[in-house]
């Protein structure tokens, strides 16, 4: 078997069982498809004083679904890590040929897949149930992809450091929220102050929740990539993705040096 | 004498446990007071923001009710969200059934361990919550012992809330999105027991089966609006207060036992 077969089953071993355990805990998932939505409609009728306010919600919701993807990932990839050491599997994962990239990249397609499903549901019942004119457009699937690749970075992230940090339940709740108060689902990230702004573009999905906001008002990927959005999200999504990567590798190797594998 | 000895054994270590996690409640600190400043110019402004003009200066009214809404919201966050983690720990690594041999009953194990941490842990996050947000505008709140009858009964409820997620917990394990987001709706409708913006009537009318709503309420009529805490009924009344909480508690300590009950038969109270 060659080595790209081979890392292929390994990574595709991985993905199975990721899908297999949501698959298992599916009420959960639409539990929390559930209670996010109700929480963006509750956040929409808050800031339009009780009503809900169509315009805006047409530019928050891209924000919505970047939260959902990067909130599944962290969320449920720090649960599962945190799991495994408590309960000493994950000292037989490195029993395994597939490094702990390979093993990552399986989990957080199976994770990236949960996200999108739940993202996918919700979007369709707010844009029919709420009568959202949203205008498709397919360039806007580019920003899209790397949004998701920008959530899955900030999950991967957060996942790396469960290994090394105990208190990661608190900088993974805050981070979140970050995302959540940054990154376009309270508002759109253009009417914040300046200074804000500046502040906002370095949280995760910001920068791909702009793009996507200005391909569907109908500005051209031209000129997102003119006015430094879109470069900005790809340099953004590819050090979040090499950080995560890199920091898990590391985080493992170092656990298994000083015996943090199994429950501290 | 023995059932005091426990008790206070498991409160001890709560307090352990929470000092232990003194880097983790550091790092949450900030995250209250940044939704107090940025929530408060946002609120009811739907329509200037979706036509780009949004004025983000804080009014100091508006921002005092914000302040005295997100403090029983942190005991909330404290008590359940602390609690819930600590829980799956014992769960994955196998020390729940050890719960099980105290002469307590589980529940007040579960409970009495993390409520007087959840205690201290609010009144530190609340106190640099209300100092970070003083830095931008002044809050006028009326400081009287009135207020400790509604954030009695706001622990009760906490209590309560923190034992239905406990109990399902012990059945369901990796409940944490689910946790989060009930934690969500609990503070988003419980602002309807305040002036801040005006709520559909569904709204107001579900807000009140939530569990921090009225005690909101109530608070918001003791240091805010300067009212007696003695009313029995309407919004913070004390009737509504007493019944939502202790019927809260109540059917935490019944979840609480079914999740027990449940696990227990299926033979996965420490394993899954």
């Amino acid at each position: 078997m060659s080595t790209i077969t081979l890392q292929t089953r390994l990574a595709r071993a991985e993905l199975d069982k990721g899908l297999r355990l949501m698959w298992r805990r599916r009420a959960l998932v639409v539990a929390a498809a559930i209670v996010y939505g109700l929480t963006y409609l509750g956040i929409s009728l808050f800031i339009g004083g009780g009503h809900l306010v169509k315009d805006l919600m047409v530019r928050t919701l891209p924000g919505l679904l970047a939260v959902l993807v990067a909130s599944t990932a962290a969320v449920e990839g720090c649960a599962g890590i945190s799991e495994e050491i408590n309960g000493g599997t994950l000292e037989q994962t490195r029993l395994s040929p597939a490094s702990p990239q390979l093993q990552m990249l399986g989990r957080m397609t199976a994770l990236a897949i949960e996200g999108l499903a739940v993202a996918a549901a919700l979007g369709v019942v707010f844009v029919f149930g709420a009568g959202l004119d949203v205008n498709p457009h397919p360039e806007a699937l580019i920003p899209a992809v790397l949004t998701v690749l920008d959530a899955l970075g900030y999950g991967l992230i957060m996942t790396a450091l469960v290994v090394r940090v105990a208190s990661i339940g608190a900088i993974s709740h805050v981070g979140t929220m970050a995302i959540m108060a940054f990154g376009g689902t309270l508002v759109p990230i253009s009417v914040f102050p300046h200074g804000m702004q500046i502040f906002a573009r370095f949280i995760p999905t910001t920068q791909g929740v702009e793009s996507i906001n200005a391909l569907v008002a109908g500005r051209g990927l031209a000129a997102t990539w003119s006015d430094g959005t879109l470069p900005w999200l790809l340099v953004h999504t590819a050090a979040l993705l090499a950080a995560g990567f890199s920091l898990y590798a590391i985080n493992i190797r170092h656990a298994h040096r000083e015996g943090g594998l199994r429950a501290r | 004498m023995r059932t005091l000895t426990a008790l206070r054994n498991e409160i001890r270590k709560g307090l352990i446990f929470a000092w232990s996690e003194r880097l983790q409640i550091l790092i949450e600190m900030p995250m209250f007071a940044v939704f107090v400043i940025l929530l408060g110019p946002l609120l009811g402004q739907g329509e200037n923001l979706a036509s780009g003009r949004v004025d983000w200066s804080l009014n100091s009214q508006t921002t005092s009710a914000m302040v005295l809404w997100f403090t029983p919201f942190i005991f909330f966050y404290m008590q359940v969200v602390k609690m819930f983690w600590r829980l799956l720990g014992e769960i994955q690594a196998g020390t729940l059934e050890q719960v099980f041999l105290s002469p307590l009953p589980p529940w007040l194990v579960a409970a009495a361990g993390r409520v007087a941490a959840a205690f201290l842990e609010t009144l530190f996050v609340a106190a640099a919550t209300y100092a970070m947000v003083s830095v931008f505008v002044g809050i006028h709140l009326h400081w009287t012992a009135a207020a400790l009858v509604p954030a009695f009964a706001i622990m009760i409820a906490a209590i309560g809330l923190s034992l239905i997620i406990a109990g399902a917990t012990l059945v369901y394990k990796r409940i944490q999105i689910v946790n989060d987001g009930v934690l969500m709706m609990v503070m988003i409708f419980s602002a309807s027991a305040l002036p801040l913006i005006h709520v559909p009537g569904w709204w107001a009318a579900a807000s009140h089966a939530f569990p921090l709503t009225d005690g909101v309420g109530s608070l918001y009529n003791v240091m805010i609006a300067n009212r007696s805490v003695a009313s029995a009924w309407g919004l913070g009344g004390l009737v509504p207060l007493f019944t939502i909480s202790t019927a809260y508690l109540l059917a935490g300590i019944g979840a609480f036992i079914l999740g027990a009950h449940v696990a227990k038969n299926r033979g996965t109270l420490a394993r899954y």
